[in-house]
């Protein structure tokens, strides 16, 4: 009973920062997604949700899923690169590389992706001069395409970092036992490498849809207006009818797309588990 | 015509040279044991032969088909690990079937070559456990099995049994011994324990600073090392510097002038502890001294004796008490005489003088 009171004394500070800055206003946001202004029950919110937005809804989960798509391939395929590849150089090269997307905040990537993509932007001029193609045929990528070629590209870098970390602690004893009994590195990396960093995998990518889920510069200065995503719609809905229960509802949904892909996660996770005992 | 062959083989990192121009002919089902102490290139060799570091000059054949270029995965030479490297995410089975299932062997056939290996490992029964769920020496054992699963070329093993404990690493060496001749491997073993050499290899290959010293059969290499390396690192530890005959240490040869200087290695447990007398002339090493410390050993008693300069073990069934006067005998079978003209001296001896 002592012990238990001193216990609680012990976590207490912790429990109620985690009380007073997170749980707090999610239940107040709860509440007042779900409520009209004299506190009784409603789901108009939610309604005014999926008639106004249920377009931008379905483009976040795409531009998330294919995001996060992509950031798996590309991300385990650099990290493949990193721990397997019999050329140092290369490797050094790009673990220099890679990392740089670390340092550059949202909105910077965001500009460079601005002038890189458009019409008349960097990587058409570029094309042009090549004379790959006319200035007629450019075509702007700002859009949906470029909403997930600047999510993949600033969010590479963390993935990256964790799934080539996640591979380099594995045991070099193992990727060799593995070549000495003929796998090619292909081999290894499917059979040896990825079933061991699953886990880190999901980590990488869970944590990047959180961060996806959460940007704003991005679709305000890439996207095209509508359709847009979740959080353009929770500015909006803020800074222009500053409309709380609305906006809340909206973030409820968001919430409710990483809760799911989290679930995904968990449940493989220990579908795996239970596989192997 | 030897079945591994290893000519003028030169092995390093960026400048700094590893391995140089090795040469070393292992026959068909013979277990070669590499000795010498931590970064003599014992292991480096290793990977070299496995194709996991590449080579800078020399040649490595196998049954007459050479194989210095060729990437490890391309080689059929297979390794066991200090460390095991199983893969935890995988059964017994599936581990040791991996290089079966990599080489597209039908799967009823592998099935049935995992159950052979696991009852020549004696792991009969354990084809569905996780190998995280077994001991170190089951462990090992089922990297062997995986290991000769694919019938290797050669196997190598780089200091299989030392991270076993001391009665676990008496067994699996014995049973990796007794499997060698059964099935008749032809294999490398690395090791930097000089018993675990003496007990297991056809032939030892003594290594120092890239180089190897001596190469022969254990009985060779602890009865006639030919270098004070050798001798030094077989276990004759004791060494002096003979320059002429003093009161406290004198020797007679047979068939030997002593005019010259010499490096005497011998062991302690040649080493016979007397009471002090001036007899002379009796073939062999007399030394006199003082008991400085001893310790219990079980068997015997290991004194550690002043002479002069020297500090000396000798190994004796009767404790004699410190501080006394005693003399030390070494018969000449037991001693190693090198000519410090033609030999350089190892740091071993250096230390020893230092100390």
């Amino acid at each position: 009973m002592r012990a238990s009171t001193s216990n609680l004394l012990l976590i207490g500070p912790a429990a109620l920062m985690v009380v007073a800055l997170f749980l707090y206003p999610l239940f107040f946001s709860l509440v007042s997604a779900f409520t009209q202004d004299d506190l009784s029950f409603t789901l108009d919110h939610f309604v005014k949700v999926f008639e106004l937005y249920s377009n931008d809804i379905k483009f976040t989960i795409i531009i998330v899923l294919s995001s996060v798509v992509l950031l798996a391939i590309l991300s385990i395929g650099i990290a493949a690169t990193l721990t397997l590849s019999p050329f140092p150089k290369l490797v050094a090269v790009l673990a220099l590389l890679y990392r740089l997307p670390l340092f550059i905040p949202f909105i910077v990537a965001a500009q460079m992706m601005r002038t890189f993509l458009a019409k008349n932007g960097l990587m058409n001029n570029t094309l042009v001069a090549m004379g790959v193609m006319t200035p007629f045929e450019t075509i702007s990528l700002l859009g949906w395409s470029g909403i997930i070629i600047t999510f993949v590209w600033k969010q590479l870098a963390f993935s990256t970092l964790l799934i080539s970390g996640a591979m380099a602690a594995l045991n070099r004893d193992q990727i060799q036992a593995a070549q000495n009994l003929g796998a090619s590195r292909l081999r290894i990396l499917v059979d040896v490498i990825l079933p061991q960093v699953m886990p880190t995998i999901g980590v990488a990518l869970v944590l990047s849809t959180v961060t996806i889920m959460s940007v704003l510069s991005v679709p305000l200065m890439i996207g095209t207006g509508s359709p847009t995503m979740i959080t353009a719609d929770i500015a909006f809905r803020v800074n222009s009818y500053g409309d709380y229960p609305v906006a809340n509802a909206l973030g409820m949904v968001s919430y409710l797309i990483c809760a799911g892909l989290a679930w995904f996660y968990l449940r493989q996770s220990l579908k795996d588990k239970g596989a192997l005992s | 015509m030897a079945h591994l062959d290893i000519r003028q083989l030169q092995v390093g990192y960026g400048d700094k040279t590893i391995l140089h121009g090795i040469n070393l002919q292992v026959q068909k089902g013979e277990m070669i044991a590499l000795l010498g102490p931590s970064g003599c290139g014992k292991t480096t060799l290793l990977n070299a032969i496995c194709g996991f570091v590449p080579t800078q000059s020399g040649e490595v054949h196998i049954a007459g088909h050479e194989i210095t270029q060729l990437p490890a995965e391309r080689r059929n030479i297979t390794m066991v690990f200090q460390s095991y490297a199983l893969w935890p995410h995988m059964s017994v089975a599936q581990n040791i079937s991996y290089g079966l299932k990599v080489r597209k062997i039908p799967k009823a056939q592998a099935h049935k070559r995992v159950l052979d290996l696991l009852s020549i490992v004696n792991l009969e029964g354990f084809e569905n456990e996780k190998v995280t769920n077994l001991s170190g020496g089951q462990r090992q054992r089922v990297a062997l099995a995986r290991a000769l699963a694919v019938e290797p070329d050669v196997l190598v093993l780089d200091e299989p049994l030392s991270n076993l404990d001391a009665k676990v690493r008496l067994s699996v060496r014995h049973e990796l011994k007794a499997l060698q001749k059964k099935l008749g491997f032809t294999s490398l073993i690395v090791t930097h324990d000089q018993e675990e050499a003496l007990v297991m290899a056809d032939r030892v290959a003594v290594l120092n600073q890239g180089r190897i010293e001596q190469l022969g059969t254990p009985e060779d290499i602890y009865q006639q090392p030919e270098t004070p390396f050798v001798a030094d690192f077989m276990g004759a530890d004791n060494c002096i510097i003979y320059k002429t005959s003093e009161p406290n240490v004198q020797l007679h040869l047979p068939n030997r002038s002593t005019a010259q200087t010499f490096a005497l290695y011998f062991r302690s447990s040649a080493t016979q502890v007397q009471a002090f007398s001036n007899s002379k002339n009796e073939a062999g090493l007399t030394l006199s001294g003082l008991v400085e410390q001893t310790a219990f050993l079980g068997q015997q008693y290991r004194h550690t004796v002043r002479s002069g300069e020297q500090v000396l073990q000798a190994d004796s069934r009767e404790c004699w008490p410190i501080a006394s006067q005693v003399s030390l005998f070494v018969p000449p079978q037991a001693l190693h005489v090198f000519d410090l003209a033609t030999h350089e001296t190892s740091n071993a001896f250096q230390s020893n003088l230092r100390g």
